[in-house]
């Protein structure tokens, strides 16, 4: 019941990042550039949920951001789908207790998820190529996401360490005995 | 003492000599003298008339650089008359532009009453950095078709990419995916508008032919080729030429002619 819950809370909280994103994040920018909290979310499954749910939340989430604003349906999923591969491979290696990581990891994230989408975007229409404005919207991007990581990380760490206590007890068992 | 005397003595003699010849000359008949000024002049009147030729000459190019200097200010009065002559074209060619772009506009005014329309708000700009398709609050309900264009008040907006009941997604002509084939309006040379991530209010055009003249503040407005944008439609103004080494690759910036950042409410072109 408490993981259903969670789920449900987690839908929630990509439905309240999706109007802030078309909303408040279209007034509050920097030089033009929103930050991507579906990266962050999706991250965030990936690191505190694990057992592929990040793959997966982050294929279907993006599969609806395609669905409903998307040019084609799919590489969004599939992007946001591979963060939470990430997310899952980064938990594994690194700490997520301390900041400098995790502003590390959504810094990386952001960066694969916007690179992957732009590569697919120059194949499938065959746009031209613009390195620099791409890198410093990219570089905009990143930074504003490592911000918010950075006033949220102690509501993330919270909220985490509940989810993780929830979904990855059995695997946290195992790593220690 | 006595050579001071003697000094006085020869002075004063002298100048009474002087005193006696001025006398005498002054009195002498000038033209019993004319022997001696003819043998005078022999030799004076030859230098003299070099003199004179040469102080004439010195006079005559005096006049000149008096010419030159008084054309000079005449050809800077002329290149004033001349420029404000250039200003004033330049009015009257704007003038002339503005006229024949007012009398487009009519005709496009016109030309829009002709094409069936469905009003729309927009519902939803797009979410992310990359994209710029938007939502408007028309649909399948309403007539609107995939492929169908879509317009402002001051131009193109883009056109119908997919559409559900009730709404329809809008791929703008800012997407960097989207291509538009458009004419200059002046000397209808065909060129391809795309968007840009540089700005939301930048286009850029490309595939300029290579004798095209195409000039800052010329307007773009769509050619008809596609079968998706009607003719005619106002794109928006060459803002900068970049010319590269290679001709061929020149492109310029289009500034676009809709404000994207504060568009709210679009027409879709239903029928043409």
């Amino acid at each position: 019941m408490k993981k259903f819950l969670s789920i449900i809370g987690l839908i929630l909280t990509f439905f309240i990042i999706y109007f802030l994103q078309a909303n408040f994040f279209t007034w509050f920018h920097i030089a033009g550039v929103k930050p991507n909290l579906f990266i962050v979310l999706i991250l965030f499954i990936g690191l505190f949920m694990g057992n592929k749910l990040g793959f997966v939340f982050g294929l279907l989430l993006g599969i609806y951001i395609d669905l409903v604003i998307g040019k084609a349906v799919g590489i969004s999923g599939i992007m946001l789908g591979i963060v939470g591969i990430v997310g899952e491979y980064l938990d594994k290696n690194f700490s997520k207790d301390s900041r400098v990581t995790m502003i590390l990891m959504v810094a990386g994230s952001t960066a694969i998820y916007e690179v992957g989408q732009y590569i697919f975007q120059i194949l499938r229409w065959n746009i031209p190529i613009e390195l620099l404005p791409f890198i410093k919207i990219l570089l905009i991007e990143v930074i504003f996401n490592v911000v918010l990581v950075i006033i949220l990380y102690s509501l993330i760490q919270k909220v985490g360490n509940c989810l993780e206590g929830l979904f990855k007890s059995k695997s946290v068992l195992t790593r220690y005995f | 003492m006595y050579r001071n005397k003697r000094t006085g003595m020869i002075g004063i003699i002298i100048t009474i000599l002087i005193l006696i010849l001025t006398v005498i000359l002054s009195n002498i008949d000038i033209q019993k003298m004319s022997y001696l000024e003819n043998a005078l002049n022999s030799f004076v009147m030859p230098i003299q008339n070099g003199l004179t030729y040469l102080k004439n000459k010195i006079e005559g190019n005096e006049s000149f650089f008096t010419d030159i200097s008084k054309l000079q200010e005449e050809n800077e009065e002329l290149k004033r008359k001349n420029s404000e002559l250039e200003q004033t074209l330049r009015e009257y060619e704007i003038v002339k532009s503005e006229n024949e772009t007012l009398k487009e506009y009519v005709n496009l005014k016109d030309k829009y009453q002709n094409y069936q329309t469905v009003p729309a708000y927009i519902i939803q700009k797009d979410i992310t950095n990359y994209n710029q398709t938007i939502v408007i609050n028309v649909g399948e309900k309403d007539g609107v078709k995939v492929d169908m264009a879509v317009i402002a008040d001051q131009g193109l907006v883009g056109h119908v990419i997919s559409t559900t009941q009730t709404t329809a997604k809008i791929q703008t002509i800012i997407d960097t995916a989207s291509s538009v084939s458009c004419n200059i309006s002046t000397s209808r040379e065909p060129i391809i508008v795309t968007g840009t991530l540089e700005k939301t209010s930048t286009l850029r055009a490309s595939y300029i032919p290579t004798d095209a003249t195409i000039l800052e503040s010329d307007k773009v407005e769509t050619s008809g080729i596609g079968g998706i944008y009607p003719k005619g439609i106002p794109i928006g103004t060459i803002k900068e030429i970049v010319s590269t080494k290679n001709v061929t690759d020149r492109y310029a910036y289009v500034e676009t002619a809709v404000d994207f950042k504060k568009l709210e409410t679009v027409l879709v072109i239903t029928k043409n």
